[in-house]
């Protein structure tokens, strides 16, 4: 977990999972790591700008409804994680509780362990977010 | 599997035409609209009802149509049904004041999955004809039961996925199948494709646990479309997506060919389980395969 404890604006890019991470905001789709590296921005950019396409364009009231139906509390109307899957990549979106209008946007090689991953990157929003 | 048989059937006389889906959606959406336990009759003047329970469509009518239930019923078996026989149940039904469907399915002349097929036909025909139309309802009348069996009712989300499925009977043929096989426990999910007969998402398939309003059903799929979209602009291959909200409750979405699908979970194990099902089953891409390999997602 070595590249958990390094600091976001450097990008997180860890050799065992190829995992490349960064802040992005869900109002613009900008990438918030200044001092993310070429290669890691590269890789997130494209991830990062369809936020604001995914995010608040799903109607609340619907989301409320589907919930309902299925035994779930009403309230909640935000996506917690969206995951993406192809052939090549995994793609991770992560809005972060604690700043609003904030997401962890990552990447990784498909050929890595999904569940890994996804506890690398809660490890990461809780390491952001000062948990 | 009837519900299979339902939506691949190809309805004669219902008026197909690039602003069918958009009026059925309307007249469902009023239907939704409706408290949860309407029961009763919804009537269109002198051109038609509907009659509700539980919200649930039991029996639609419309003066335009040109098939009766006795016609699609004998028609459905080979060689058709004796029409003696199918009358004398009607007038018996009439005098009673039974449901003739149920009644054909207690002499034995049908099997119950080929009421609900025949029933289908007939309420589909109706509520396109109504909806084609251009009426609206003028009034609701409560009753407090139809006495209609809930076997042989249809929420205003299987009516709208089995007139999507006129476009092309095969396609929503398959997509009924690949969610039939798909789909887990604890969720539901519709299969729906882009089409030039509506603006937005056109709902081929839907599962029968699947009761959402219409409007909410069309929403998610148009969002999971756009989903698609915005995820080409950086990722052609992306063919597997998973959103969580709620705390346990997620959306899984996946495409074949020009068919995607959305399964709607109650819990974090039901997606994980479709997921699953998703990738040993091989129904998708190559994604799905190499998803597979790693577990899937936690």
């Amino acid at each position: 977990m070595r590249a958990l404890s390094q600091p976001l604006g450097s990008g997180l890019e860890s050799g065992a999972l190829d995992l490349v991470c960064a802040a992005a905001s869900l109002k613009t789709g900008a990438l918030l790591d200044q001092n993310l590296p070429e290669r890691a921005r590269e890789r997130l950019e494209g991830l990062a700008a369809t936020l604001p396409d995914l995010f608040g364009t799903l109607d609340p009231t619907c989301l409320d409804r589907i919930a309902e139906r299925l035994g779930g509390e009403p309230g909640d109307t935000t996506f917690r994680e969206i995951l993406l899957l192809s052939d090549k990549s995994l793609h991770v979106i992560q809005p972060l509780t604690g700043q609003p209008g904030v997401a962890l946007v990552a990447e990784c090689p498909a050929t890595s362990s999904i569940g890994l991953v996804l506890s690398a990157i809660r490890a990461r929003v809780v390491d952001m977010e000062g948990g | 599997m009837s519900v299979e048989r339902e939506s691949s059937r190809v309805l004669p006389s219902i008026p197909v035409g690039p602003g069918l889906i958009a009026s059925v959606l309307r007249l469902l959406a009023f239907i939704d609209d409706l408290p949860a336990g309407a029961t009763g009759v919804l009537k269109f003047g002198e051109d038609g009802l509907i009659l509700l329970e539980s919200r649930k469509i039991c029996w639609a009518v419309a003066r335009s149509m040109r098939l009766r239930l006795t016609d699609i019923l004998r028609n459905q078996s080979t060689p058709p049904l004796p029409r003696e026989a199918v009358e004398e149940i009607y007038r018996r039904c009439k005098i009673d004041g039974k449901p003739i469907g149920e009644a054909l399915v207690m002499s034995g002349l049908v099997t119950e999955a080929g009421l609900r097929v025949a029933l289908f036909k007939h309420n589909g025909e109706a509520i396109a004809h109504l909806a084609g139309s251009g009426l609206s309802p003028d009034a609701f009348v409560s009753h407090t039961r139809t006495g209609y069996d809930p076997k042989f009712s249809f929420s205003p989300c299987e009516v709208l996925a089995m007139l999507g499925s006129l476009d092309d009977p095969a396609r929503a043929l398959a997509a009924q199948i690949e969610l039939g096989n798909t789909l887990v426990p604890d969720s539901f999910g519709a299969a729906f494709v882009r089409s030039d007969t509506t603006s937005g998402a056109l709902v081929i398939a839907v599962d029968r646990s699947c009761d959402l309003p219409v409007s909410d059903l069309v929403e998610v799929c148009n969002w999971t479309a756009g989903l698609f979209d915005v995820a080409h602009t950086f990722d052609r291959e992306a063919a597997l997506a998973r959103a969580t909200w709620g705390g346990h409750l997620a959306l899984v979405t996946w495409r074949a060919k020009d068919v995607a699908y959305v399964g709607l979970c109650a819990s974090r194990a039901a997606a994980a389980r479709l997921v699953g099902r998703l990738e040993s089953t091989a129904k998708s891409s190559g994604v799905i395969a190499a998803a597979a390999r790693y577990g899937g997602p936690a």
